[in-house]
């Protein structure tokens, strides 16, 4: 005989008493594995969805509104095959330019916005999860994924309108570029429409929501947005050594940084000044090289690297002076003046530019200037005359300022002067193919009248020459702007002499020996020059897709919660059934304590017995987990959609998860047991082998009672409670509802402690006249006081939890007019695809989009700039990696006193609001902040939950230069329509996104009453921008849906733990009444009727049924109340009915049900047995 | 001759049982005084509710005394822990209760040496299977070994009892109506068999009886009256 042996005899022998037990087990582990497995669904969708959207893509460069060369994408390839990353076959890398869209069919009868145009070509679909069936899309076809096509309604052969933004060379924020066709359009047909495997979700943003993708041929777009050969996205395909072995799974053999460092540097080295929009322009005529570019201003991060600037070593700089000694680089920066005025004599629009020497003197002061002879004619000035300069400053937007500059004239320059000439005008746009100055189309204002005979004359002979030169140093002072601080850099070979070609022969030495110092100075440079200064960084999109996936919101845990009721009813329904099967047996137990076995060793034995119940349950349990896990799945994708933003999710677990699930499960199920039988093989033997239940029996029924807290507790907790309450009515209405809900946990635990004292007193009262049949009923509740209480709490807490959970259901205001609601008391939130460059309710934009002008009075709107990333928000399963962010004027926010601060950094004041944003207000404050730290403000939901921040942390991040930053949370505020994005000052936001003009987000103030029509208007005035208007408490709704599905979803699981809690109660009912048949035989040898007995039975379990769920609603109503009170909140009062009675007639239908069970039969036999 | 030391030492054992009126109750027991050599048998008869059981259960280590004194082979039982006097049961003390106890989900033989599971004591442990076979032989239960006790008649199953009670050789026996739901003939069996191994193993042995038949095939037979021992009468 072994003590396994012993086990395993009593499971099967009692194997029939031990079904109850099984089946607790069963559907306590199939709920505890199902969550998990949940998670393994979300998640493994996630990974799917993710391995769909970038295919074979393992690194991308995403360069925005910076064009490289699309063969750099070749080239690449056949670096890294030189470099030894390569593999037969090469590294599949492509080049592609995508830009934002709209598209309509039929005029307009179905519209898509956020539509992303990709220019592809056959490389593109080489990285394809699955190879769609064409190579190539047709020079007049477009290819359409699903989700857009189903948008438009569109087949192939359809024809669809796209409208795209032309990339523009310099940012559509600065005043001089003209805002006349910004897009264009393209009349496309329909040639396939792919699935999500053949690319159709392409995207390098993180979301289980599949974008709206266009595939057409980039040789077309490229032509149609005149931009031939460029791209702005670089692909890299999968690297030999990181293996993909099946879903999504990396097996990287060297870190993913050590790859992307290889990446990078072969990137490096095949990286050309013409990726980073430099272009070479050879002037024989001084003997130099210049570089421009069609974005007009050079990025101050190139120019520092090639002039180098004050305290920095300079590399490129040296690496010149030692390899081209002859060579010297000289700033130029061009700019366009209002005026030049001399006294009372003024000349319009005209060019000046800041130089250095050679073409000024080298000791030429900063408030000294060179004027042309023309100039000096035209406004009769002279040396030692004083020269004012109006000229348009670059602001924060298209918004023009106006400043002047005063120069005294140091010496007139004659118009032949070498190097004083029109290439010096950068290429501005509109400008300089105009063959006239009234052809200009510039943003600008510009007055045609002002312009003169002699201007035009001048325009004609001179073009762009410029009037008039300063030094660079005073240029840059006045001009120098987000996007550069210079126009050209030139390179003058013959030092700081400028020395014009005499003859023929002469200038083409020249240009031969331009032509021989082009080459290493652009190696010189490109060596030296970072491609990510241009946008060209290349990164781990596969890696993050997949973090953004493992680390998305925990599902399994999320369902653990929601199903925490539902397990413990299971265990606590297991652990019930177990308790009576082994009292079955208490003869067996006083028999081994008799024979010698310890207390503990019998309950090591029984404990055994039930490890292995539970063992066999949790294998039943594992299939019913996952049909668990499917059915929730389904929920998910269906009826329970809006908590996963939409996404469809496919059935996935891992052996993991199961094991997990299954070992804890059995875990917690046997410790369940274990405190089950915490009790048993306590009392003597003698008296388990009685066989009855004496130990009831021998209690005495009266002398000393046991001293009990029950009064104490009730009396204390109910006092809190009621304090509480009152707190909460005299309290500020909105804040009450922890109080209120803290008064209802209390009335919870009073209310329990009442009944334990109720079935006290009941048990020790004595009455001198017979008591009736009811008292008898609920006397009978007291002979298994503990079981009746924990009955009684079962479903007091269960009914509690399922009713007052509706406490968190975030309501979305009818109005949303408060401005500390979460709609910051704003009608309408508007999103634009293409960047909106005059804030549309503005003087400038109900001018620019031809808005009536009567019916925008009294809109007012609070303009966003835009820098896409990762939705942070609870629509996005996936943990974003760089959030979107956007720019706003805290000011705009901090008068209206929008939206409602919930947190903020240490040391922070509340009063600070929106101003919180500002730098030098966090400083003031005190707030310690590094010269690379952002502040940024969330919505708290965002910055907790799709961020997995606190306030106060950094989240890193790469502004559009390549340079890492900090974005610094500082505040949060509360449940709002901000979730998504992180909030910046938009000065902050300017300085590190200056190529993300314009605003692309818009919070609109309209009177309610004419909101429906502001929202038309608008959408229609800028239908080519893409413009979406929706409601700011719709938006609100579709944020707050999730929690409140999430809610629903607990709710029905608790409901379902309450139904299985009642079953348990049937369960009471009949292991009380079998305990009892003795009794209930000599009721019925007295002459008692069966009926009678019947509703003895009745009465005392439904007691417990009715007053464990009647102290669980009162509570819950309280904690709910505040919610009604302040919001008033529809309470969904029928569901909660049908809920509570579903519960009580189940209850009442297992007690009814034990009750007929345990008195059929020849009950008189039970009085020979007694 | 030397006076063998006895193997147990009852004295003046009290046990009351407290009722509604009075907390501490009438003594059941008022000191009880009893003294048994090794090998020896007793008897305890008395009129039901005299307290017979009770002090078989005291004796057995199943319930402790109010006041008095039990010493099994010259060892005090009072104070002991409830582990070492789990230990004193299942090493030196054997029970037949009146009802058999048996587990019904294992065999007679398993039955048997259940009380091995509880014991420590390896060696003890090694030899039962072949002590459990002799002893079920002895018992004339060979051939029902590996029967379910369900399958054995009530005669049958009070035998196996006892065979699980001498299992682990305990120096004495006690028996609790051993034959009380036992048919005539075989109580007359199981009377006998304890009276035989009582003799062959040298087990001391009490039997708690209302039957004289049982108790007078024991050396002494003592009746509890009063909650004391005395003498039985001839009757």
């Amino acid at each position: 005989m072994t003590r396994l042996k012993l086990v395993w005899r009593s499971v099967t022998f009692h194997a029939r008493a031990h079904l109850g037990a099984l089946f607790g087990a069963s559907v306590g582990g199939a709920v505890l594995i199902g969550a998990l497995v949940v998670g393994d669904s979300v998640r493994g969708s996630l990974r799917e969805l993710a391995v769909a959207r970038l295919g074979d893509v393992e690194f991308a460069a995403s360069t925005g509104e910076r064009l490289f060369r699309e063969a750099l994408g070749g080239q690449l390839q056949a670096g890294l095959a030189a470099g030894g990353l390569g593999r037969p076959g090469g590294v599949p890398c492509a080049a592609a330019l995508v830009l934002p869209g709209t598209a309509s069919r039929d005029g307009g009868k179905a519209r898509a916005n956020h539509v992303q145009l990709v220019g592809v070509t056959q490389h593109f679909w080489r990285l394809a999860p699955e190879p769609p069936p064409f190579t190539e899309v047709p020079p007049d076809g477009v290819v359409l994924n699903a989700g857009l096509a189903r948008q438009l309604g569109a087949n192939p052969g359809d024809e669809i309108l796209f409208r795209v933004a032309k990339p523009s060379g310099l940012s559509r924020d600065a005043p001089l570029t003209p805002l006349d066709e910004t897009t264009v359009a393209l009349r496309l047909k329909v040639s396939a429409v792919v699935s999500e495997r053949q690319f159709g979700r392409f995207g390098l943003q993180a979301s289980q929501i599949a974008p709206f993708n266009a595939f057409i041929s980039l040789a077309t777009l490229q032509k149609r947005v005149e931009s031939p050969g460029r791209a702005n996205l670089l692909l890299v395909g999968e690297l030999p050594e990181a293996t993909n072995q099946a879903a999504g799974v990396v097996y990287p053999i060297l870190p993913p940084e050590t790859y992307r460092q290889r990446l990078q540097s072969a990137l490096q080295q095949r990286f050309q000044l013409a990726d980073a929009q430099l272009e070479w322009r050879d002037l024989p005529a001084i003997r130099a090289l210049e570089l421009r570019s069609p974005r007009v201003f050079l990025d101050e991060s190139f120019t520092a690297t090639v002039l180098g600037d004050a305290g920095r070593t300079n590399s490129l700089a040296w690496a010149i002076k030692r390899s081209l000694p002859s060579v010297r680089p000289v700033g130029v920066l061009t700019y366009f003046v209002n005026e030049l005025r001399h006294g009372d004599r003024r000349t319009p629009y005209s060019m000046v530019s800041a130089v250095e020497a050679p073409l000024v003197p080298a000791d030429l002061k900063e408030d000294e200037i060179l004027i042309n002879q023309w100039l000096a004619d035209d406004l009769q000035a002279k040396p030692g005359d004083p020269l004012t300069l109006r000229y348009y400053a670059v602001g924060m937007t298209r918004e023009l300022e106006e400043r002047t500059a005063t120069f005294t004239i140091r010496s007139v320059v004659p118009m032949d002067a070498p190097g004083w000439d029109r290439d010096l005008m950068p290429d501005f746009p509109g400008m300089t193919e105009a063959e006239n100055c009234r052809d200009w189309e510039t943003g600008l204002p510009i007055d045609m009248e002002a312009i003169r005979d002699q201007d035009e004359a001048y325009w004609r002979d001179h073009r762009g020459t410029p009037k008039a030169l300063v030094s660079l140093a005073a240029g840059q002072k006045l001009w120098s702007n987000r996007y550069g601080n210079l126009t050209a850099v030139r390179f003058y070979t013959s030092g700081l002499t400028i020395r014009t070609p005499r003859t023929p022969a002469e200038t083409q030495a020249v240009q031969r020996t331009l032509a021989a110092i082009r080459q290493p100075l652009e190696r010189a440079m490109t060596r030296v020059l970072d491609p990510a200064l241009f946008g060209l960084r290349l990164q781990p999109v596969r890696e993050q897709a997949l973090a953004a996936g493992d680390q998305s919101q925990d599902f399994g845990a999320l369902f653990l919660g929601f199903s925490f009721f539902l397990i413990a009813a299971a265990l606590l329904l297991m652990a019930v059934l177990f308790q009576f099967a082994i009292e079955q047996r208490t003869a067996e137990v006083g028999a081994l304590l008799a024979i010698g076995f310890s207390p503990r060793r019998v309950r090591g034995l029984l404990l055994s017995e039930g490890a292995a119940v539970a063992l066999a349950g949790i294998v039943i349990g594992l299939g019913g987990g996952i049909l668990y896990a499917r059915a929730m799945v389904a929920g998910l994708s269906t009826i329970w959609n809006q908590a996963v933003g939409g996404a469809s999710l496919g059935y996935h677990a891992t052996d993991r998860s199961l094991l997990i699930g299954a070992v804890a499960a059995w875990l917690v199920a046997v410790g369940t047991m274990g405190l089950a039988l915490r009790r048993q093989a306590a009392r003597p033997a003698r008296e388990l082998m009685a066989e009855g239940d004496l130990a009831d029996l021998s209690r005495p029924a009266t002398g000393r009672p046991r001293r009990s807290h029950a009064t104490g507790i009730a009396l204390t907790a109910g006092a809190l409670a009621v304090g509480l309450l009152v707190w909460g009515v005299i309290g500020r209405p909105g804040a009450a509802a922890g109080q209120f809900f803290g008064a209802g946990a209390l009335l919870l635990i009073a209310g329990l402690a009442a009944a334990s004292r109720l079935l006290t007193a009941l048990d020790a009262g004595a009455s001198s006249a017979l008591p009736g049949l009811r008292e008898l009923g609920l006397r009978g509740a007291t002979r298994r006081r503990r079981r009746s209480l924990a009955t009684m709490a079962l479903l007091a807490c269960g009914a509690f939890l399922i009713l007052s959970i509706g406490v968190f259901r975030l309501d979305t205001p009818d109005d949303g007019n408060r401005r500390d609601s979460g709609t910051g008391g704003f009608a309408l939130i508007g999103s634009a695809t293409q960047p909106v460059l005059e804030v549309p309710t503005g003087p400038a934009g109900i001018q620019q989009y031809g808005l009536d002008e009567a019916r925008f009075a009294g809109v007012d709107t609070v303009p966003f700039r835009v820098q896409d990333g990762d939705e942070a928000s609870c629509l996005n399963l996936n943990r974003a990696q760089a959030p979107r962010v956007m720019g706003v004027d805290p000011e705009a926010l901090a008068k209206r006193g929008a939206f409602r601060f919930v947190t903020f950094a240490k040391g922070l004041p509340a009063a600070l609001g929106w101003q919180a944003l500002s730098r030098e207000r966090c400083l003031a404050a005190g707030l310690d902040l590094a010269e690379d730290e952002v502040p940024a403000v969330g919505d708290q939901a965002s910055i907790q939950y799709a961020l997995g921040r606190k306030v106060g942390d950094c989240v890193p991040f790469t502004d559009s230069q390549g340079r890492t930053f900090q974005l610094r949370l500082v505040g949060a505020v509360a449940n709002s329509i901000l979730q998504g994005s992180l909030i910046v000052d938009r000065t902050e936001f300017v300085e590190r996104f200056p190529d993300a003009a314009g605003y692309r987000w818009f919070l609109i103030d309209a009177p309610r009453d004419t909101a429906a029509k502001v929202a038309e208007g608008l959408s229609r005035a800028l239908v080519d921008e893409g413009l979406e208007i929706t409601r700011a408490t719709d938006r609100l709704a579709a944020f707050n849906a999730v929690q409140n599905t999430y809610l629903g979803t607990f709710q029905i699981l608790g409901g379902l733990g309450l139904g299985l809690g009642s079953l348990g109660l049937g369960a009471v009912v009949l292991r009380n009444v079998l305990e009892r048949r003795g009794e209930l035989a000599l009721l019925l040898a007295l002459g008692f009727r069966r009926p009678t007995l019947r509703r003895l039975i009745l009465v005392e379990h439904l007691a417990l049924l009715a007053g464990g769920l009647g102290i669980g609603a009162v509570a819950a109503l309280v904690a709910v109340f505040p919610t009604v009170w302040t919001t008033g909140l529809t309470v969904p009062v029928w569901p909660l009915t049908v809920t509570l009675l579903a519960v009580l007639g189940n209850g009442a239908l297992w007690t009814w049900a034990a009750t007929q069970l345990s008195i059929r039969g020849n009950l008189l036999t039970a009085l020979r047995n007694t | 001759m030397p006076v063998a030391e006895p193997l147990l030492q009852v004295s003046q054992v009290v046990k009351r049982y407290p009722s509604a009126g009075d907390p501490d109750g009438p003594p059941v027991l008022a000191g009880v005084d009893l003294e048994l050599a090794p090998g020896d048998s007793l008897a305890i008869v008395g009129p039901s509710g005299c307290g017979k059981t009770t002090l078989l259960n005291l004796i057995g280590t199943l319930d402790s005394p109010d006041a008095g004194d039990i010493r099994l082979e010259g060892a005090s039982l009072t104070g002991l822990a409830p582990a070492a006097l789990a230990r004193v049961r299942n090493r030196q003390i054997g029970f037949v209760f009146q009802l058999h106890h048996l587990l019904p989900q294992c065999t007679v033989l398993e039955n048997v040496l259940l009380p091995t599971l509880a014991s420590d004591n390896e060696v003890l442990r090694d030899g039962a299977p072949d002590r459990a076979r002799k002893l079920l032989d002895r018992v004339g239960l060979k051939d029902r070994q590996n029967h379910r006790p369900g399958q054995l008649s009530g005669g049958e199953r009070q035998r196996a009892a006892v065979v699980r009670a001498l299992i682990n050789e305990p120096h004495l026996l006690l028996a609790d109506e051993p034959t009380g739901a036992l048919d005539r003939a075989s109580a007359e069996t199981l009377a006998g068999l304890l009276v035989e191994l009582n003799r062959e193993t040298g087990v001391t042995l009490i039997v708690v009886t209302h039957s004289l038949d049982l108790a007078h095939r024991m050396r002494q037979v003592q009746e509890l009256r009063d909650g004391r021992l005395r003498p039985a009468s001839d009757q």
